[in-house]
């Protein structure tokens, strides 16, 4: 069955590398609950899954994943996602707090992740974010930067 | 070369408040896998466990990526992690796996000559290894087909090049947790 990281690299099921990749199967479904985790889980600690798929259409963006990004923006699109909520996949940084304290530490860990600092997760409290909330976000962040070093990487093995 | 490294352990303290393991949930205690009476939780996976349901995902995926038998030697998994902890700027995660690259290849060579900002001097091998995951840890991606050949040259079979881009990988998550939530600090010494 194809996953989300075999469409945003372009494999079908016929392609060698569709195969190569599951001779790692753990990583494989490993990385699909992952996928689960941060964007649909059980308990969303209050962070929405429109919220949660607007940060990764812009994190994808960030990292020049466009099929990843797209994937992302489609599902977005089949939610209720207000007009800043969709301003957040697009890229906006003039949003109404909490969500421009949100975008900022999305933009600042996936481009300049060796620059967060105790400040920007103070940030985060003062915006009224709970431990859990600022939890639930650092692992959809650092999720998506992994999810698009896969895909990356995979694009490099594929032809 | 002068200057061999030993590269000195340290601690993580994180910016927020990690669970109290005696007051965890039953879903936390289980990500956890300790009893109330458990001590000696790092405070990593307490911090962690603020959100149970990712810190499981997460470990299970990242123990099959880093430990998984076979295929790409975990020496050059290591070397991955290091090379992606360096660029994703996460000084603990640098020191853990410098150290576990050491441990597995019973030399020091490598991060020595790494440290001194000599990797022309490592193995063929392993610079291919270095360049790749620098350039894949970068964002965006700027690895190339280029640095894909030259693992193949260097004797990376297919399957091997997938892992190392998993260990690449996981790492951007790994350093996208550790150095925003927390720093690190000389070890105290107790364990």
């Amino acid at each position: 069955m194809m996953d989300a990281i075999d469409a945003a690299v372009g494999l079908v099921e016929d392609d060698p590398l569709f195969a190569r990749r599951r001779a790692r199967a753990e990583f494989v479904t490993g990385s699909e609950a992952c996928r689960h985790a941060v964007l649909t889980p059980a308990d969303d600690h209050g962070l929405g899954p429109a919220l949660r798929l607007a940060l990764a259409c812009r994190i994808a963006t960030l990292n020049a994943d466009a099929a990843l990004a797209a994937s992302y923006r489609a599902i977005l699109a089949d939610t209720d996602a207000d007009a800043d909520t969709r301003a957040l996949a697009d890229g906006a940084s003039a949003l109404p707090s909490p969500l421009s304290t949100i975008a900022r530490q999305a933009d600042l860990v996936t481009t300049h992740n060796p620059s967060a600092s105790q400040a920007d997760i103070a940030a985060l409290v003062q915006v009224g974010l709970s431990n859990p909330q600022i939890v639930a976000l650092s692992e959809l962040i650092a999720f998506v930067n992994y999810q698009c070093r896969v895909t990356a990487g995979l694009r490099l093995l594929k032809d | 070369m002068s200057g061999r490294i030993r590269v000195k352990p340290l601690d993580w303290v994180p910016y927020i408040e990690p669970v109290d393991v005696t007051q965890a949930a039953p879903r936390q205690r289980e990500a956890m896998q300790v009893t109330p009476s458990s001590i000696g939780v790092s405070p990593y996976v307490r911090t962690l466990a603020h959100d149970p349901e990712s810190y499981l995902a997460r470990t299970i995926l990242f123990n099959a990526i880093m430990y998984a038998p076979g295929g790409l030697p975990r020496a050059d998994r290591e070397l991955g992690a290091l090379g992606a902890s360096l660029v994703n700027g996460c000084p603990y995660c640098a020191m853990v796996h410098a150290r576990r690259l050491t441990d597995l290849t019973h030399s020091d060579d490598a991060v020595t000559a790494l440290w001194h900002d000599r990797p022309d001097l490592l193995s063929q091998r392993s610079q291919a290894i270095w360049a790749f995951a620098r350039s894949l840890s970068s964002t965006p991606s700027s690895a190339t087909p280029a640095q894909i050949l030259a693992l193949r040259d260097a004797g990376l079979s297919e399957a091997d090049i997938i892992d190392l881009i998993h260990a690449v990988a996981i790492f951007g998550w790994a350093n996208r947790l550790m150095h925003p939530l927390g720093h690190a600090v000389p070890a105290s010494g107790k364990r």
